[in-house]
């Protein structure tokens, strides 16, 4: 078996359909959305097509626990013990049965939430982050940004099981946020353990965490206004190592990201006209 | 009233002797450690080349199992005198590295069979009998921390086994994949059978000769 599989080489049965994220963030229809003034983005019962957001929401949360098992799994294999400690492997693996488990999870609250697999597509650029050859920088990448991103979903996600008076939601994203602060704060231990003799890798990582947290704020998708469908969440992610700067600085990153999708948004809306 | 008693009590049939040494038993473990962080890094590698979802997840989970024994045998290796756990951490021999490599060589998609057929019905049953040797083997007295860390390693083989057997027999559905499993798992087989098990030769106590070792 090869070392570092890349994304195109994610297997998957005949029921997933996959979608590239430049395709969704370019897509001419986006221009017509922008200009409706539907008020607040986050996900409330008063907001139209909410249950069609939510399964859809739901359903990117299952392909995307599904590629956080795979790339703990290639960290377990990719990496010899001179690249990556056995105890790191180890936590990698933990980390894998906490993920089958939210797949599980989430595959039976799509179910609950009345979608079913493949019901919408599939897009593979969380696992992209965990095809980065030094462990270091998978690490940021998966640990901190990938699974951060997990925090801020799952948080937002509980919420809306509260507003919506939905308790089997509720209890589940309770659970699952729980593993993943887990999994962030490891992302953070490791992250100071691999680099404590050299800053410079240090750096080089929390950039490329900067780089994936950018590409994972979706143009808007995360943030801390009310123009963001997904909050960060600070608390949990202060539990899980981040301090309150480097919350500062993905609010920022969140902030810049949105920016640049309305740039965009404008750009095409000049060519269009 | 007098509270001297028994050191043992009338229900507690604990003996000393055992069948290995100190030596004996850091070897064996040695030999299950490096099997376990092989297995344990070749799951959790499968999963991304596994389409079928319920093998996916099943192998995530089982992925930690693995990773969790190899450190169960990680702590226990200092205490029978082997402070240099990576020292010990070795295949019983060549033939057997050789076989595991055979067993995670598997990787494309459509070979889902071959991946389970190797851990399941050959490398799993070798695991479960070379701890059970272990652990009937051993003093119950002098070494009962192996024999705890072997009680809970068994407990997950066992579970395991019967997850890959199940998720085998659910895969096949037809004459060709019936033959494509005993094609596979004799291929492996015999490797495993040139090998001597799990530690080497001697692995549940005897040792069968396949007639090719001997030619």
């Amino acid at each position: 078996m090869k070392r570092h599989l890349p994304e195109s080489e994610l297997a998957r049965d005949e029921r997933f359909r996959r979608n590239k994220i430049e395709d969704q963030i370019f897509d001419p229809r986006n221009v017509a959305l922008a200009d409706r003034d539907l008020g607040p983005a986050q996900m409330s019962v008063d907001r139209p097509a909410v249950a069609e957001r939510s399964r859809s929401l739901m359903h990117g949360i299952f392909v995307g626990e599904i590629q956080a098992l795979e790339g703990a799994g290639r960290t377990c294999f990719d990496f010899d013990e001179t690249e990556a400690p056995f105890a790191l492997k180890l936590d990698m693996a933990r980390q894998c049965w906490d993920e089958s488990r939210h797949v599980e999870i989430s595959c039976k609250l799509a179910e609950h939430m009345g979608s079913d697999i493949g019901e919408y597509g599939e897009s593979t650029f969380l696992y992209a982050a965990a095809c980065n050859p030094d462990p270091v920088m998978r690490l940021c990448g998966v640990n901190r940004a990938l699974e951060g991103l997990a925090i801020d979903v799952f948080s937002s996600m509980k919420a809306f099981g509260e507003s919506t008076q939905d308790p089997v939601l509720t209890f589940c994203e309770d659970w699952m946020l729980a593993d993943e602060v887990t999994h962030v704060k490891m992302g953070s231990d490791w992250l100071r353990r691999l680099t404590e003799h050299d800053l410079d890798r240090r750096e080089r990582a929390l950039d490329f965490q900067r780089t994936v947290d950018k590409v994972f704020s979706l143009g808007g998708f995360r943030g801390e206004s009310e123009e963001n469908p997904i909050q960060i969440t600070r608390r949990f992610r202060e539990l899980a190592g981040f301090s309150n700067e480097e919350c500062d600085e993905l609010a920022q990153i969140a902030e810049q990201a949105a920016a640049d999708a309305r740039q965009m948004v404008a750009l095409a809306h000049a060519s269009q006209s | 009233m007098s509270t001297a008693r028994a050191p043992f009590a009338p229900w507690d049939r604990r003996e000393l002797p055992g069948v290995f040494g100190v030596e004996e038993s850091a070897r064996r473990i040695g030999n299950y450690r490096w099997t376990e962080m092989r297995l344990f890094e070749a799951l959790g590698g499968w999963v991304a080349t596994i389409p079928e979802l319920d093998v996916k997840m099943v192998l995530g989970r089982h992925c930690y199992h693995h990773a969790w024994h190899a450190e169960l045998w990680t702590k226990r290796l200092p205490e029978l005198r082997e402070m240099n756990v990576d020292r010990m951490t070795v295949p019983a021999g060549p033939e057997f590295e050789a076989f595991m490599a055979a067993v995670t060589e598997p990787e494309a998609p459509e070979l889902t069979i071959e991946k389970l057929v190797g851990v399941y019905r050959v490398l799993i049953p070798r695991m479960i009998a070379a701890y059970t040797f272990h652990l009937n083997g051993t003093s119950t007295i002098t070494d009962a921390p192996t024999i705890r860390s072997l009680k809970f390693a068994l407990q997950d083989e066992h579970e395991d086994w019967r997850d890959g057997e199940m998720l085998l027999q659910s895969l096949l559905d037809t004459p060709e994949n019936v033959e494509r499993a005993a094609r596979r798992q004799s291929d492996v087989e015999r490797l495993v059978t040139v090998a001597g098990g799990i530690t080497g030769p001697g692995s549940i106590g005897v040792q069968p000769v396949p007639e090719e070792a001997t030619v």
